[in-house]
């Protein structure tokens, strides 16, 4: 069983639409792994049914217990985050402002004040549209993506995967080159770095290109948009080739990008005819190349 | 001379577990002694952020000679490792603990640092 792990460093470049092509042209024989948690999407796309469901607890917070709170108001003046306030006379901590850093906590003369840990949101198994399986997560308001969320998501989903003895794992993985793209990465076979043809589409390569050499990991790219701006993809294929990264696919700005999206339909189910399906169709063989 | 592995289970022939800040058990052999002992690292497992660094400390903290790994580990754990005299070698995240010690004693592995 192989890991293919898509990530983008910049977001909007077609990262979790391709991920979802990908998936739904190896139908069965590949598990979905949504780890772009922050704004989870993907589950859209494919239709997931959202069978199985767990609690997902993640940070902590403080608590005042009101019985034996003085209301002194030490707490509320070492908070950092703003997050007590007096309320009919009452100190209170606001769970959404609160980071969960027990400085009140430490502080308090009284001893009122407890950490619990948060619930940050639900983890999920999905059957989806092409008859697979898809492990994502959703996040409550104000909770973050981890690293620890990532791991988690990832575990569930090669369970299954052996489970089912499926040939791949297709990760959608988080932007930006933090925690969670890192955990996203680990233990990866194969990385494809999606990026599109604009000044911020190659610096965030660069960056995101260090951190999967840091783990020496194989990777290979498509530039997608090319055409917005040709003297930029020759940059970032100048870029690819010092690298030596391949290039599996360079894809057109095209609007069917946007409409598969509107009717919640990866590339390859709305339209499987047109130029652009037949160019992902291609990408994601040469990617299953890349693997062997 | 003493060994890190990252490992998945506590023997010879569990697996290697490819990543290094959340590996979910260190294995450590001592060629001297001949003993292999597993030392767990759930904890790792529900820490939010900064898993790297803490387990770089737990690694350190048993003063190996070698590390064997799969990916190698990230930014800021490599940046404690390489102050230390440790040395790491990738490239084993498929294999047992048995064939990744192999592959070390006949030179397969690549040496990060």
């Amino acid at each position: 069983m192989k890991e293919i792990v898509v990530i983008s460093g910049k977001g909007g470049t077609g990262k979790t639409s391709l991920s979802a092509s990908f998936a739904y042209l190896e139908g069965q024989n590949a598990l979905v792994c949504d780890c772009d948690v922050d704004a989870a999407n993907m589950h859209l796309l494919l239709g997931a049914d959202f069978s199985k469901r767990e609690d997902f607890f993640s940070g902590e917070v403080a608590l005042i217990d009101e019985e034996v709170c003085t209301n002194c108001g030490e707490c509320k003046d070492v908070c950092r985050f703003d997050a007590i306030h007096v309320k009919d006379g009452q100190h209170r901590v606001d769970p959404i402002s609160c980071e969960g850093c027990w400085y009140c906590s430490r502080v308090c003369p009284t001893k009122a004040i407890s950490m619990s840990t948060q619930k940050a949101g639900d983890l999920y198994i999905s059957n989806i549209k092409q008859d697979a399986k898809m492990a994502h997560a959703k996040l409550g308001f104000a909770a973050e993506n981890s690293g620890k969320l990532v791991a988690k998501v990832k575990k569930i989903g090669k369970e299954l995967a052996d489970e089912l003895g499926v040939s791949y794992i297709i990760t959608d993985g988080s932007p930006g080159i933090g925690c969670p793209v890192i955990s996203s990465l680990s233990g990866a076979d194969l990385v494809v770095l999606v990026t599109e043809a604009t000044v911020s589409g190659l610096h965030d390569l660069q960056r995101v290109q260090k951190l999967v050499k840091t783990f020496n990991l194989k990777a290979v790219c498509v530039i997608n948009k090319y055409d917005l701006n040709e003297n930029m993809t020759k940059k970032i294929e100048d870029f690819l080739k010092e690298e030596d990264i391949e290039l599996v696919a360079k894809l057109p700005y095209d609007e069917t990008f946007t409409k598969a999206l509107a009717m919640a339909k990866p590339i390859v189910e709305y339209d499987k005819n047109s130029n652009l399906s037949s160019r992902v169709i291609e990408a994601w063989e040469k990617i299953k190349g890349k693997t062997i | 001379m003493k060994i890190v592995f990252t490992a998945k289970g506590e023997n010879w022939d569990s697996p290697m577990d490819p990543r290094f800040g959340r590996m979910d058990m260190l294995v450590v052999y001592d060629e001297k002694s001949e003993k292999l002992e597993a030392i767990a690292n759930s904890e790792t497992e529900e820490m939010e952020h900064g898993a790297g660094l803490q387990t770089a400390k737990k690694v350190l903290d048993l003063n190996p000679d070698v590390i064997i790994t799969g990916n190698g580990a990230g930014q800021k754990a490599l940046e404690i490792l390489k102050r230390s005299n440790v040395k790491m070698y990738t490239g084993a995240g498929d294999m047992s603990i048995k064939e990744a010690y192999e592959a070390f004693k006949n030179n397969k592995l690549q040496l990060q640092f």
